[in-house]
């Protein structure tokens, strides 16, 4: 499939003209049409063909996520992301303070862009499910002004930071809340985490977007990831449909179970702190 | 976690020298961890307890990258060193 690629135009910051540069180098390898986004935010009739016909890279220059946002508002599918920003920090290496690009803002953008064009050549990792998990029947119900959040009781655990897992057989299903999903409100993308990766308690698990907020998927256990939910990749508003059942994240092999329930609450408990997060908004 | 919240220190910390105060990390936060306010300095934390320990959104949302937070796994080794002094008495 052909790629069109949105970008930050990186005007007024170093991480800009990093995005910009990425881009254009991405475009001239992949053969990808650029879709300026002064002139999409103008004129989206311009590119509906392009985004309609190509799958759509977005690089962002800083958590700003203008590029992200004007995807998220013209309903794009987004297929890979860039943020900048996130880039200088993984490298460890400051820019160049200056706005036009100097060495290191140059190999930088060179490095995004291998890594970008070996990952567009490899389909995301996302190994089967191994455990078979019965879909909740039986649901506390949290009530706030019009809103109705649920909360799967049989054998589901949560941290405070909305993610919720249950364990069958040494092996966890790992999801966000149905509170957490309403928050977000349209899921647009999930940035998964790596298969085989280990990560522990309350450590990253990918990151979820949407047009409010970039939420980072808080590991409620310790282990390692051994699948990511395809259908979940292809399809991120599954986990506004069905945050506890179909729209599951990850699976991970336990490495601290049953120490790690000691930091976890059960669906009372997490309804308590629900409430209390609700009533705070 | 528990531990009372007011014995973990996890909140956000805002580097004035790049904060823009463009807001958004207030218009994010749901829990009333950030305050408006008036002079130089327009934006400060003001319910550092109301905020979600481990949760770091704000900082993701701060373009400028003024926002930081402790490191989370001396945080988790705190919050287990409290809870073993509190289980021994």
């Amino acid at each position: 499939m052909k790629h069109a690629i949105l970008s930050c135009t990186g005007l007024d910051k170093p991480e800009g003209s990093v995005a910009r540069e990425v881009a254009i180098c991405a475009a001239d390898t992949t053969g990808s049409e650029i879709i300026c986004p002064v002139l999409l935010n103008r004129a989206p009739a311009r590119y509906k063909k392009a985004l309609s016909d190509s799958s759509l890279i977005v690089v962002d220059g800083c958590s700003t996520r203008c590029a992200t946002k004007l995807a998220t508002r013209l309903e794009a599918k987004v297929h890979r992301k860039v943020l900048v920003s996130d880039a200088v920090k993984a490298a460890d290496q400051a820019l160049e303070s200056t706005l036009s690009l100097g060495p290191k803002g140059l190999a930088l953008a060179q490095s995004i862009v291998d890594e970008l064009v070996r990952n567009l050549n490899a389909p995301t990792a996302t190994a089967e499910p191994v455990a078979d998990f019965e879909t909740p029947t039986e649901y506390l119900v949290v009530m706030h002004d019009k809103f109705e959040f649920r909360i799967p009781v049989v054998d589901y655990v949560f941290n405070e930071n909305d993610v919720w897992a249950r364990v069958l057989d040494g092996v966890a299903r790992v999801g966000i809340s149905d509170y957490m999903q309403q928050k977000l409100t349209d899921i647009s993308y999930f940035d998964p985490p790596r298969v085989g990766g280990v990560v522990e308690q309350f450590g990253e698990l990918g990151s979820l977007e949407s047009a409010k907020a970039v939420f980072e998927i808080i590991s409620p256990i310790s282990g390692t990831v051994t699948a990511v939910n395809p259908a979940v990749i292809d399809n991120p508003g599954l986990i506004n449909e069905d945050p506890s059942g179909a729209g599951w994240l990850v699976e991970m092999k336990l490495t601290a179970w049953p120490q790690d329930q000691e930091l976890l609450l059960d669906p009372a408990a997490y309804a308590e702190i629900v409430k209390r997060k609700a009533a705070e908004e | 976690m528990g531990v009372p919240r007011g014995q973990i220190p996890w909140f956000p910390t805002i580097d004035y020298d790049k904060c823009n105060f463009c807001m958004d990390c207030d218009t994010f936060c749901p829990h009333h961890v950030f305050e408006r306010r008036e002079g130089e300095r327009k934006l400060a934390v003001a319910n550092p307890t109301n905020c979600v320990v481990f949760c770091r959104a704000c900082a993701k949302a701060c373009g400028p990258d003024a926002i930081s937070f402790p490191s989370k796994p001396e945080t988790i080794a705190l919050i287990k060193r409290i809870r073993e002094q509190e289980a021994v008495k």
